[in-house]
């Protein structure tokens, strides 16, 4: 089994830089989950890892061995990409035998593994298919099956689920970490999807415009947003963000909301101007009685149920639209005047210049500089 | 029966021949009450976008009567119904401006021109276009004419506003917002509206009653709460909720005190007899071989549960899922809290009788939900 790193690899095409100086390591058995939107280099990166593109500069390494002088096929790397780059004359069963039978397998070792890993990505019903008779979500699992069949010690998957069906991702996302913690494979996964981002990632390094802005465990991401647009790129509904005035005084650092004083955490102000951005997701706002301290006077606008939460859009006495959101089956009002407290911890505040999160946990930062 | 605004009886959609053709929609009958948002949700090629087009005009009624505002409307043409669309290719007027396009249907009324432009900027704000409100259809994104489209349907004062898939191409961002924005503007005009989508999330957060469809048929037309604590049938079960209900076939046996469902694996599950109506006890004992189902967030832990092995822990940052071995298949919980186990830890899991969905195995029609029949 293998451990992965890669060391200030860069790419440009013509004078656009895709991949600017990427850095990271993923140790023996992890996922990493490269998360971004498309154009931001992602696959790139992959094809890099995998040998398939050179990079301008910088290395890969596999166990801490120097790839750049080893061929593709001889690095120990299984694929699945978005294009499939199925073999359109063989059926699904040849194409995912097809790392196996290169070995010296028995044909009953190839067809138990074949079989075995179908299964488990639900086409065993259509392994006698040519690729042109299978449907994109069945083309994308034949892919993910041959490149997990020949048990690989590192497997670079390009969103695997994409055009997978809503429930039998959900499915696939629940079963797929069992599948690779099986193999013992280091992986890397690429996706668009939160959800699945934070599913499936030991860590995930959020990529955009050839950089990684951000690396670290779902919670690091989740919770210390390195920015505006991460946080908003985690977490439905999108999290709240407001224009506030950061303000001082003897009892520390707070923002004023709708009238209430919200404390700070320490540092939460170090650095910024008076003028901050305040981020609270929805799930941190809790409906309470008036007499609350701190306690925000909303008026519901509309309620909308969203998988096994509620989520309430409501005004503020200034009008400022504020997304509530709270488990279902718990009961709140659903119209009229109403009371919200933010739990103190779940505060964010962000530089309204660049975004940046302030007072972040020294934790993202050492990750990144390392 | 007749205080339905727009009623829709025996209705039968063939493409080609009657009842030789694609039977598309089959014996449709539902109502829409005035003030209500329906939504028509199923899969591509369940009837949805046909039933919607044969509301709005653009398709010939087979069979059966569709009835807006008291006035039988099949041979009536789409502009003399006074329904507002928002339809996927009903385009834009390429030579109008945005602004235009929105205000089109309003130049025709007895509003004045400053309230045309007040209501414009209303829809133009709630659906974050006021910026491009001077630029024209061609000249900007797929999402936006989307947004547009919606905003031109949404202004007008319609018997009836027709939405297919409204917000299928909004970026994830916007989505929470614009869902709460557009319900509460509905709502507050009094607007009624029909939306066809295949999105049961949409279909969910914006709408007072869903209508389930699957083969041309009406599976299921009922409010989202209930079509999740009372669905019809297997279908309804395992369609409508994210993560789906949790299904497990089952043995039934019985004592005079206790009924016992036995899973796979030879997994049971006890309940004293007294747990459920006798109407319940009697069905499932008839019917012997059974699916029983329970949803995803109505599992609770607790002692003297079900031992099972946990094989994924997922926390989404708001919402965790586990899912668990049982009977050889994954159960899946949902808990709002972040749970911490990790694979291969054990966690007792409770079924109360009350959350207990029990259906017929071959019709897949539901015999019981919780302790009464269905």
């Amino acid at each position: 089994m293998s451990s992965l790193e890669v060391k200030g690899v860069t790419k440009r095409y013509q004078k656009e830089t895709v991949v600017d100086d990427v850095s990271f390591h993923v140790d023996t058995g992890d996922t990493l989950v490269l998360f971004g939107p498309s154009g931001a280099g992602k696959t790139v990166l992959l094809r890099m890892i995998a040998g398939l593109v050179e990079p301008e500069s910088g290395q890969v390494f596999i166990s801490g061995q120097d790839m750049s002088d080893v061929e593709a096929e001889y690095r120990g790397i299984g694929m699945a990409f978005q294009n499939f780059a199925l073999f359109p004359h063989m059926s699904a069963f040849d194409n995912i035998a097809s790392p196996l039978t290169a070995g010296r397998n028995s044909t009953s070792v190839v067809t138990a593994g074949v079989e075995k890993v179908a299964r488990l990505l639900k086409i065993d019903h259509v392994l006698q298919h040519a690729p042109r008779e299978l449907s994109n979500g069945q083309k994308q699992r034949t892919a993910l099956a041959r490149a997990l069949a020949g048990s690989p010690p590192i497997l670079l998957l390009d969103d695997p689920l994409r055009n997978v069906d809503a429930k039998l991702r959900f499915e696939m996302r629940l079963e797929l970490p069992q599948l690779l913690k099986a193999q013992g494979a280091t992986v890397i996964y690429v996706t668009q999807d939160y959800k699945e981002a934070m599913a499936l990632g030991n860590r995930i390094a959020v990529v955009n415009q050839g950089k990684i802005e951000q690396i670290g465990t779902p919670a690091d991401i989740y919770l210390t947003p390195a920015s505006i647009d991460i946080a908003r790129l985690f977490g439905d509904p999108v999290i709240n963000l407001f224009d506030v005035i950061g303000k001082q005084d003897d009892q520390g650092g707070y923002i004023e909301l709708s009238g209430q004083r919200l404390a700070l955490a320490d540092h939460q102000l170090e650095g910024v101007g008076s003028s901050v951005v305040l981020g609270i997701r929805p799930e941190s706002l809790r409906f309470v009685n008036p007499d609350t301290p701190g306690a925000i006077r909303l008026t519901i606008e509309a309620e909308t149920p969203l998988n096994e939460k509620i989520v309430t859009l409501a005004l503020t006495e200034r009008g400022r639209e504020v997304l509530v959101s709270r488990p279902a089956g718990t009961s709140a009002p659903t119209h009229g005047t109403v009371f919200v407290a933010a739990d103190p911890q779940s505060l964010l505040i962000f530089d309204s210049t660049e975004g940046r999160l302030t007072g972040a946990s020294s934790v993202n930062k050492t990750e990144v500089a390392a | 029966m007749k205080d339905f605004l727009l009623d829709i009886e025996h209705v039968d959609k063939y493409y080609g021949r009657i009842d030789k053709g694609v039977h598309a929609v089959r014996d449709l009958s539902m109502g829409v009450q005035a003030g209500e948002i329906v939504a028509l949700l199923g899969s591509s090629g369940c009837g949805k976008t046909s039933t919607l087009r044969m509301i709005a005009g653009f398709e010939v009624v087979s069979r059966g009567q569709i009835t807006l505002a008291g006035k039988q409307i099949n041979n009536l043409a789409p502009v003399k119904r006074n329904v507002a669309m928002a339809f996927e290719g009903y385009s834009l007027y390429p030579p109008l401006s945005v602004r235009d396009n929105i205000a089109f249907a309003l130049k025709a009324t007895k509003l004045d021109a400053a309230a045309v432009s007040s209501r414009v900027a209303e829809v133009a704000e709630m659906l974050e276009i006021s910026d491009i409100l001077d630029k024209f259809p061609s000249s900007i994104s797929g999402g936006q004419q989307q947004r547009v489209s919606l905003g031109r349907a949404l202004i007008r004062d319609a018997d009836l506003h027709l939405l297919d898939e409204p917000m299928g191409q909004l970026e994830p961002q916007l989505r929470a917002l614009l869902r709460g924005r557009i319900k509460h503007y509905i709502k507050s005009r009094g607007l009624t509206a029909i939306l066809v989508t295949h999105d049961q999330a949409e279909a969910n957060a914006l709408s007072d009653r869903i209508a389930v469809m699957e083969g041309g048929n009406l599976v299921q037309f009922a409010t989202p709460d209930n079509l999740k604590k009372e669905p019809a049938n297997l279908f309804t079960g395992t369609f409508i909720g994210e993560p789906p209900m949790n299904v497990f076939d089952a043995v039934v046996s019985c004592t005079q005190e206790s009924i016992t469902f036995t899973l796979d694996d030879s997994v049971s599950l006890s309940y004293p007899c007294s747990a459920f109506s006798p109407a319940v006890i009697d069905a499932a004992v008839q019917r012997q071989e059974v699916a029983i189902g329970i949803r995803p967030y109505a599992l609770r832990r607790g002692n003297n549960g079900l031992r099972c092995t946990v094989v994924a822990n997922q926390w989404l940052g708001d919402q965790t899922h586990i899912a668990a071995n049982l009977a050889g298949k994954p159960i899946v919980l949902v808990e709002h809290d972040r749970a911490l186990d990790k694979p291969d830890d054990t966690i007792d899991i409770n079924i109360d009788a009350d959350n207990l969905h029990i259906f017929d195995r071959s019709s897949g029609n539901a015999i019981s939900h919780g302790a009464v029949l269905a």
